[in-house]
């Protein structure tokens, strides 16, 4: 019983609480309600008919390879809005090895700012 | 004396040897037959974990262990190598032990289709030697020997894949980085030496002034074990090592790195331990503020990057921030006892918690990373797409390292980050508020992955690609389970495995008093 | 802890998880119809009954559930039903009714903070999943919003636990904490100040979170036909439709919760049952009000906004308008020890 009562224990941080297993414990009672309610819908398409083919205004559909939009186009409207910030980010990282050595110097410099001894 | 005391007694050196002796074993074991080397491997890292785990349960009921090599007659001073192991050791050494363990049961299929095996697995052996050596020492010459040793290991296992020119450019890279931070280590190394006549990290720490050459020692230790540790902006050597080497290497490149972070902590609350109340405030502060550029810039850069492995390389230095600053709030507060007791601790704690969360999490993308290019042969995300259909585990392994490493509850990475952002934020709202913006971020950088390589259309040229073997995907599932288990019961790893390793680091005393028992100083 | 309290809690949380559920799906619903009567009488049509959303619910029940053939089916199905189950689930942990949350000691504000995060990457990952480039649009601008607003959201929710642990309040992120110390009881004038501007922020961060116009790109119709939601139809399209509404009363609730606390009954002097009831009217038109100005107002008065100028508008004027809030809640503290009215007075000479 001591084992079991200490697995349910809240975890407190001294200004919040979090206990997993009850919200897990809620989750699946949620979970199951919202399951059966959903059972209640209509689960029936119909396959390899027009039906399912993606959405595209009319235009048609072109090679998969096309269809898929790649990793580096995600997030197009963040990267353009900082775009100063990721230009500077991309301008530190040169990849060149005596720079990665430059800012070790940069850093035990302002160390030894800090520390008082300069 | 029972066979098991017997085995407690002399862990500490055990851990270190078995892997070391295993490592010139291995090419022999090699001649009879590659299943045999991989069984032998196996089975000889297993021993290992099994001895951090019997030493650790022992450490964190209470006692510190110490090992002596050379003369046992403390009063001679200078022939003797000293191995001490206090909660924070243990704690380290069982994070080493379990992504070493998860690495070589995933080398099995990983890595069997190249050639040159028998190198690899002495490299890895050797790898886990000083890994561990650096975790356990108690001697600070005796650390940076094992520093080299981790740096070549690591170096010559970084350039494993030779036949791809930029490995070999990432792993010259990494050896120019940890020589030159090895060759700090060992100048400060000596100016502790010249000024103390003791390299041993407890003497030193008990007599240790806090005079103008320690001040510059301090500094160059700092300094030098933050850049082996990935900390911004000296984190670029860490992308290119990391996704240049094969998955299975970069995990445990995790846990040498982590040694290093380990090494800086080390170095902070014990061996200036006595003098921790001139230094915390300018030091601690510092320490925060580099974590808060660690989490910022390494999301920044994780979210524009193509490429899968030097993305999840971003995020780690990433994750890496979040450490320093859990751990760097509690040096900043020591001090200044009462906020200490208020917040110091709990930061402490969700710090070196997160060491743990961190390298589960970022091990187990890294394992997932390596399992898409082990099925399509591609790193680049714009050249995936599809692969939950074929790949149906190891999307579900992606989903929880997803989850885990943005701090999505019910995973562990939300129980370290909650101790993170509920402590920081009374030393100053900002930085809580930087800790979430990175984590929210983080989430968008996985989303990102999930959807180029896992979702999206079924590509024809992925029609062949099969789930990966299932060694593979039973060490993900080690890892995953771990991670699940972890967040669901949080208060239980907090209370048996974090706290004596944050007591370790606050009771700096104690470390020492297992030395020189008349040691007076401290708390 | 014996077995009796242990089963009490279980029961306790069970009937707690059905109560909320039904709660919140039906509250959902009928918030989500009276916003859209009162949008229709801000631009002068008459529109849909208040029943509308029950009946849009079953006619998406009764129409087919197509998975097209881009899409991963399991995850397609399944993020739909994770995304309102979490939704619903926040209401446990936030104070319904002047009432202390129901889970008071078992999750915080973070916690809160996080299960927001479910539902919008429920969305997010259906889109992805759905593998059509106009879901794939939606989705990438749903995820960047969500970057956007949460720097300002994060702002906004650390300076209140900042304030009170500073009025020596304990367990600050605790929901039933923070309303049983409501923030405003405390404030000095520039702090007064301060949490008007973050309470302005909050409600600018609302519509974003919620996925309504003019931060609504994600779903943009004009433009990419309903964005990550263009796949989904029949059941699934059923279960985000009802998340949506969950997840108004949810972020309206919070509102509330940080920044209205109060309750009518102790004004009035009532007890029982009488206040009970009269504490519940009165929560559910603070909820109301909330989403009067914050969803239909907002959504009434101004146009789409395109996604670099949603970035934009959340990481440089929100975030600095909540900085200067934050700021100005810090300088408070500081004004209020130093130069505070009894040490105003004593420079004066009054004591």
């Amino acid at each position: 019983m001591a084992i079991f009562e200490s697995l349910l224990n809240t975890f407190e941080t001294g200004s919040g609480f979090w206990n997993p297993i009850v919200w897990l414990v809620t989750i699946l009672i949620i979970f199951l309600i919202i399951y059966i309610l959903r059972g209640f819908g209509n689960k029936n398409y119909k396959i390899n008919t027009e039906q399912v083919k993606p959405f595209l205004s009319g235009n048609p559909e072109y090679d998969k390879e096309k269809m898929h939009i790649k990793g580096s186009n995600i997030y197009w409207g963040f990267t353009e809005s900082l775009k100063w910030i990721f230009d500077n980010l991309n301008k530190m990282h040169t990849g060149n090895t005596s720079d990665y050595i430059l800012w070790f110097v940069v850093i035990i410099s302002i160390l030894f700012l800090v520390v008082g001894l300069i | 004396m029972s066979f098991i005391d017997f085995l407690l007694q002399h862990s500490p050196a055990l851990i270190v040897a078995i892997p070391l002796l295993g490592a010139f074993l291995t090419p022999l074991i090699s001649k009879i037959n590659n299943r045999v080397r991989n069984v032998f491997v196996i089975l000889i890292i297993l021993i290992t974990t099994i001895l951090v785990m019997l030493l650790a349960s022992d450490v964190f009921s209470g006692n510190i262990h110490t090992y002596v090599f050379g003369s046992q007659d403390l009063t001679v001073p200078l022939v003797r190598i000293l191995f001490e192991v206090d909660a924070m050791s243990a704690f380290m050494a069982i994070i080493g032990s379990i992504l070493l363990l998860v690495s070589v049961i995933y080398s099995w299929s990983f890595i069997d289709e190249n050639s040159g095996l028998d190198k690899y697995y002495t490299l890895v052996l050797l790898l886990a030697a000083g890994m561990f050596g650096m975790m356990l020492t108690g001697d600070m010459f005796n650390f940076f020997v094992f520093l080299e040793i981790t740096s070549i290991a690591s170096c010559a296992l970084i350039a494993f894949w030779t036949n791809k020119g930029k490995a070999v450019e990432a792993a010259f890279k990494y050896i120019v980085i940890s020589s030159l931070a090895a060759l700090f280590i060992l100048f400060s190394i000596a100016l502790l030496y010249g000024q103390y006549n003791a390299l041993n990290i407890a003497v030193l720490g008990s007599v240790i002034q806090f005079s103008y050459l320690d001040k510059i020692a301090l500094v160059l230790l700092i300094a030098a074990l933050a850049m082996k540790a990935g900390i911004v902006p000296m984190h670029m050597w860490l992308p290119d090592a990391y996704g240049r080497a094969p998955a299975s290497v970069t995990i445990i490149l995790i846990g040498a790195t982590q040694a290093s972070l380990y090494g800086v902590f080390r170095v902070c609350f014990t061996l200036y331990g006595n003098t921790i109340n001139l230094s915390s405030a300018s030091i601690g502060w510092i320490i925060v503020l580099l974590g808060l550029i660690t989490m910022l810039i390494g999301v920044a850069m994780a979210l524009i990057q193509s490429d899968f492995k030097r993305l999840i390389a971003f995020s780690a230095v990433a994750e890496i921030g979040f450490i320093f600053l859990g751990i760097g709030t509690g040096l900043t507060l020591f001090a200044n006892n009462q906020m200490f007791g208020l917040i110091g601790t709990t930061a402490m704690s969700g710090g070196i918690f997160h060491i743990i969360n961190d390298s589960l999490d970022v091990g187990l993308l890294f394992l997932v990373a390596g399992a898409v290019y082990y099925a399509t042969k591609e790193t680049s995300l714009d050249k995936m797409g599809g692969l939950a259909r074929h790949m149906k585990y190891t999307t579900i392994f992606f989903i929880i390292g997803l989850l885990a490493i943005s701090g999505i509850p019910p995973m562990n990475g939300f129980a370290s980050k909650l101790l993170i952002y509920e402590s920081t934020f009374q030393l100053n709202p900002i930085l809580s508020i930087v800790a979430i913006l990175s984590s929210i971020m983080l989430l968008a950088v996985f989303v990102k992955v999930f959807h180029s390589a896992f979702l999206g259309p079924a590509l024809p040229k992925f029609n062949g690609v099969k789930e990966v073997p299932k060694t593979m995907l039973f060490a993900m599932g080690i890892i995953a389970s771990i991670i699940i288990i972890f967040g669901l019961f949080p208060d239980l790893v907090i209370n048996n495995i974090v706290d004596p390793a944050v007591n370790a680091l606050i009771n700096y005393s104690d470390y020492i008093r297992e030395v020189i028992p008349t040691f007076t100083g401290g708390f | 802890m014996d077995l009796a309290v242990v089963s009490q809690a279980a029961l306790i949380t069970i009937i707690g998880a059905i109560g909320v559920t039904i709660f919140g799906l039906i509250f959902g619903l009928f918030y989500k119809g009276v916003d859209r009567k009162l949008s229709a009488h801000m631009q002068g049509r008459i529109g849909p009954p208040l029943k509308q959303p029950f009946l849009d619910v079953i006619k998406l029940f009764t129409k087919e559930n197509i998975v097209p053939e881009n899409a991963i089916s399991w995850v397609f199905n399944f993020v739909p039903l994770i995304g309102l189950v979490a939704t619903i689930s926040i209401i446990l942990y936030l104070p319904i009714a002047g009432f202390d949350p129901l889970l008071y000691n078992k999750g915080d504000l973070i916690l809160i903070l996080y299960l927001l995060i479910i539902p919008s990457l429920s969305m997010v990952i259906g889109g992805f999943s759905s593998g059509s480039p106009y879901a794939t649009i939606g989705a990438q601008r749903e995820m960047a919003t969500m970057i956007a607003y949460e720097f300002p959201l994060a702002i906004i929710i650390i300076s209140i636990a900042w304030k009170l642990s500073i009025d020596g309040v304990s367990n600050v992120f605790s929901l039933s904490s923070i309303i049983a110390a409501p923030i405003w009881s405390t404030v000095g004038p520039l702090g007064f100040i301060g949490f008007i501007i973050l309470l302005l922020s909050l409600i600018i961060v609302t519509p974003a979170e919620l996925s309504k116009i003019p931060f609504d790109s994600p779903e943009a119709e004009t433009e990419i036909a309903g964005g990550l939601l263009v796949e989904y139809s029949g059941r699934n399209l059923a279960m985000f439709y009802l998340t949506d509404g969950v997840k108004t009363i949810v972020m309206a609730s919070l509102i509330v919760a940080l920044f209205f606390p109060y309750n009518l009954s102790p004004l009035l002097g009532l007890e029982s049952y009488l206040a009970f009831s009269v504490d519940i009217i009165f929560y559910l038109i603070k909820i109301l009000l909330v989403i009067l100005f914050s969803v239909t107002l907002i959504r009434v008065a101004i146009a789409r906004l395109k996604i670099d100028q949603i970035v934009y508008t959340y990481w440089v004027p929100i975030t600095l308008l909540s900085l200067v809030g934050l700021i100005c809640i810090m300088w408070d503290q500081t004004i209020m020890t130093n130069f505070g009215l009894e040490p105003l007075f004593k420079m004066i000479g009054l004591i």
